[in-house]
């Protein structure tokens, strides 16, 4: 069953980072905390009692094509309906656009809600957002009316048509031709495959939004367009048109995300496909996808914190419920009594590593969207803090992307070893957990994607400076508060993991200079990983010398559950700064030392078997 | 059609209610506060009756301290026009008569044709006020309600009462007080545009001195409250099946009376 902890969600808005900050500033000030509580109270009542019921049916029903189209399981229509009268979907959009004007950090919450409830369902309207999002930032006025208004109303859908059979990761190798037929309208002929959302019965139009490459234009990522291709032709004053030859070859079989229908499509089987170059700009495809691409990279790490939070929580119930085997205190009697496995060291240890990983991950999240959204607002008034605020945005996107991925994963199967057995077996939500994270590492841009982006684009961009603010703030945390009683040593090792991640970098310039770029592409991922532990492990102590000082005022009012939510924040830093971030000093390690086996093994060497 | 929905904010059904120190009361520290639920079916036909007449006025009321006033605020992110909110020390240990007093001095301010109720708060579970408030208006009242329709000209409501194995259906002059029982609709979620829309309506704060009311001695006195027993675990029948099967049916009958 989904679960949410509200508490520990406003912690990390409102008692740590102060996204009610953002209420003082012009681009929010028409919005109150009091308004956006309710918003995530709405949206956890929908999630809790509408989506959430429909995840373990929906993965065992499945998506089916029946005459060529997709049909999504039981309950999806309807919730597809509620969603859009609630208008959740509207919540970041802009106000002139016919949204709310909602800022991004209470914009990831409601995104966690939803696709924790329901990860495949939320799959439908993430697209949607994404992809009306992109026609927002770059689509004409005739695009707006035509396309982007019937996507906020949930009349259509959206999805973005990258890959292909033979350019999955390498975007640059597409081959789905545009042929100019007249005004912004084009000729689309090609194939794209592993499309989420490429069809279902959710709305009366899909607006897939295609990379393709007008005939003439220069290979490779450069010479590729950006084209609106309606499942259905929408005639020049909305209206519906007929069917605009758009295929839905097959959907895959998957191991997790199985409501979700992932489409081979074929445009122009028979010559009639038609597509609406965005904005009228040829050849500027890339740059406009990447607004999608980033913010799904984005939505990606939120589907992996939302996956692991409900991971967590549900084996958490579980583990205060389940009794087995006695105390470690009275290991010599056999009649001692039964416990509830929370009691046992080592299910305290998994659950305080799945905490620690979803709240600092959460937090990490919610941060990066509190810089997207003070970049925005202040792009008009300072330009210097809104450029440091974007610089952080781009920086910590693919650290988000693939940390939350990864640990999404991890942490399902942590949930599954706490349930022990039943946690194996489909009577219990984690299995499903488990197999629906995987996909996370893979789409979006593969984590090692992430971890190529992070090292040769991320840290030199702006030369550098995003990073060096990145580390000057850990290096003020550290001296700031260095000396505090009680987490002295943790800061201490905080500095430390920094300068760790200092020298990586270093190694890896070293490895850039020195034209090793085969060594530098074998240790992106540790180097993300340091990164990512570095960036957790100062949010989580951050947390904590909050949550330290709301500890003993809980305590001098007699709040008791209050004082142990507070103290359950500082161990979690603890924690994980003394179990997960030591790991960072094994992988500088790994990285410095330049070991080249990887690289030099002979092929057959792996095995010569066939 | 002017119609008042009187609604409770409760604490919510999640909620572990533990007894305040006072022995008398609950401790209210970290409650997360709901409006009632059986209230909200009385909104949601409120609504319903206002949108299918195609005019007409919601007004929301409640009874209690500050933290009511986000109960009013959901109501009218549901779509409740304006809310009330008899906000006063004076009311700070009212019971059911005392509360039904005040609303049915905000009621005769006010002259809706409708009065609508749930059928009881979730908390205390009194059910009382409603009737209480319908004698002192002098009006009709119908509890449990599972249907209702008010007739075109606004004049009679008929409305279905749910009573053991069916419906019970009478027909009230207007103006009536109901009281709504769960089935009598699916309550709305606010939209987005609702909550947007809320803080522009008006929260009417109103004193007992507004209403001609002063300081009542109550007529009721909570003496105490206790926290239930704890359940007694359950019990395991050792041993194989054809001696378990008998020793269960032995307990059923001699220890459990219950075959």
């Amino acid at each position: 069953m989904f679960k949410a902890d509200l508490r520990a969600i406003r912690f990390t808005l409102y008692e740590h980072l102060k996204v009610q900050q953002l209420f003082e500033l012009d681009a929010f000030s028409h919005l109150a905390r009091e308004e956006c509580d309710a918003v995530i109270d709405q949206c956890v009542r929908f999630a809790a009692e509408v989506t959430g019921p429909l995840s373990a049916p929906g993965d065992r029903a499945g998506c089916r094509v029946e005459d060529g189209r997709v049909v999504t399981p039981p309950g999806f229509r309807e919730a597809w309906r509620t969603l859009f009268e609630l208008g959740f979907l509207s919540f970041t959009m802009p106000v002139k656009a016919g949204g709310f004007g909602g800022p991004r950090a209470i914009g990831v919450v409601l995104s966690e809600l939803q696709s924790g409830a329901n990860t495949a369902f939320n799959m439908y309207p993430g697209l949607t957002h994404g992809a009306a999002d992109l026609l927002e930032a770059f689509g004409s006025p005739r695009d707006h009316e035509r396309f982007l208004a019937p996507m906020l109303e949930g009349r259509f859908a959206g999805t973005m048509c990258l890959t292909e059979p033979h350019a999955g990761s390498d975007v640059g190798a597409t081959r789905t031709r545009a042929r100019h037929l007249e005004g912004d309208v084009y000729a689309i002929t090609g194939t794209k495959c592993f499309i989420s959302s490429g069809d279902h019965d959710l709305t009366e139009n899909i607006v897939h939004l295609v990379l393709a490459r007008i005939d003439g234009a220069p290979p490779g990522t450069k010479g590729l367009s950006l084209f609106i291709v309606p499942k259905v032709w929408v005639e020049e004053g909305g209206a519906l048109g007929g069917a605009n030859d758009v295929a839905t070859a097959s959907i895959e079989h998957k191991l997790g995300i199985r409501a979700s229908a992932t489409a081979t499509l074929t445009f122009g089987d028979d010559g009639r496909c038609r597509g609406i170059l965005v904005g009228g700009r040829p050849h500027e495809g890339m740059r406009q996808m990447f607004r999608m691409m980033n913010g799904a990279r984005i939505a990606v790490g939120v589907q992996g914190i939302a996956v692991a939070s409900t991971a967590y929580l549900n084996a958490l119930a579980y583990a205060r419920e389940r009794l087995q085997g006695s105390s470690v205190r009275h290991f010599k009697d056999p009649n001692a009594p039964r416990v509830p496995i929370i009691e046992h060291a080592d299910v305290r240890r998994m659950l305080l590593e799945m905490k620690a990983k979803v709240e600092g991950m959460r937090t990490l999240a919610v941060k990066l969207a509190l810089h997207a959204d003070l970049a925005a607002a202040l792009a008009a008034t300072d330009e210097g803090r809104a450029a440091y605020h974007e610089g952080q945005v781009d920086l910590l996107t693919p650290v988000v992307k693939a940390y939350c991925a990864d640990q999404a994963f991890r942490v399902a199967e942590l949930a599954i070893q706490t349930y022990g057995g039943a946690g194996y077996v489909e009577d219990h939500p984690v299995e499903q957990y488990l197999r629906d994270a995987k996909i996370f590492s893979i789409y979006e841009g593969t984590n090692h994607i992430q971890a190529l982006d992070l090292v040769s684009r991320k840290l030199s961009s702006r030369g550098g400076e995003n990073l060096t603010a990145f580390l000057t703030e850990i290096g003020e945390f550290v001296a700031r508060h260095g000396a505090r009683p009680g987490l002295a040593a943790e800061i201490g090792a905080l500095g430390a993991a920094a300068a760790a991640l200092q020298r990586a970098s270093g190694a890896l310039l070293e490895f850039f200079t020195s034209g090793r770029l085969d060594q530098v592409t074998l240790v992106a991922t540790p180097f993300l990983e340091i990164m990512a532990e570095v960036t957790i492990a100062h949010l989580l102590l951050d947390a904590a010398l909050v949550a330290e000082a709301r500890r003993v005022e809980a305590e001098g009012d007699h709040h008791q559950e209050d004082a142990d939510f507070y103290r359950g924040k500082v161990m979690a830093a603890k924690f994980y700064v003394n179990f997960v971030l030591p790991g960072v000093h094994a992988k500088l390690a790994a990285i410095v030392g330049g070991d080249r086996s990887a690289l030099d093994i002979p092929d057959a060497g792996f095995s010569t078997a066939r | 059609m002017k119609i008042l929905v009187a609604i409770k904010q409760v604490p919510d059904t999640a909620t572990q209610v533990k007894v305040g120190g006072d022995g008398k009361s609950i401790d209210t520290a970290g409650i997360t506060w709901i409006v009632s639920p059986y209230d909200e079916y009385a909104v949601e036909e409120a609504l319903r009756i206002k949108e299918k007449r195609g005019q007409g006025e919601v007004v929301a009321i409640s009874l209690g301290p500050d933290r009511v006033r986000e109960a009013l605020r959901s109501c009218l992110a549901m779509g409740c026009d304006r809310a009330i909110h008899l906000n006063d020390a004076a009311w700070s240990a009212v019971d059911t008569l005392a509360t039904a007093r005040a609303l049915a001095a905000v009621v005769t301010q006010e002259a809706p044709q409708l009065v609508l109720c749930g059928r009881q708060a979730i908390d205390d579970d009194m059910g009382a006020v409603t009737a209480q408030l319908a004698e002192l208006l002098g009006w009709p009242c119908a509890y449990w309600i599972m249907e209702e329709a008010v007739d075109a000209d606004g004049k009679t409501v008929r409305a279905a009462r749910q009573v053991e194995g069916g419906l019970e259906v009478f027909d009230l002059p207007l103006p009536a007080v109901l009281a709504a029982q769960k089935g009598l609709n699916e309550p709305r979620y606010p939209t987005l545009k609702g909550i947007m829309g809320a803080k522009k309506k008006e929260i009417k704060d109103v004193k007992a001195a507004d209403l001609g009311l002063g300081a009542e001695p109550a007529q009721l006195a909570v003496l105490g409250l206790e926290a239930l027993p704890p359940r007694p675990p359950g019990r395991i029948i050792e041993g194989d099946v054809p001696s378990a099967v008998k020793e269960l049916v032995r307990a059923l009958r001699e220890d459990a009376k219950a075959i």
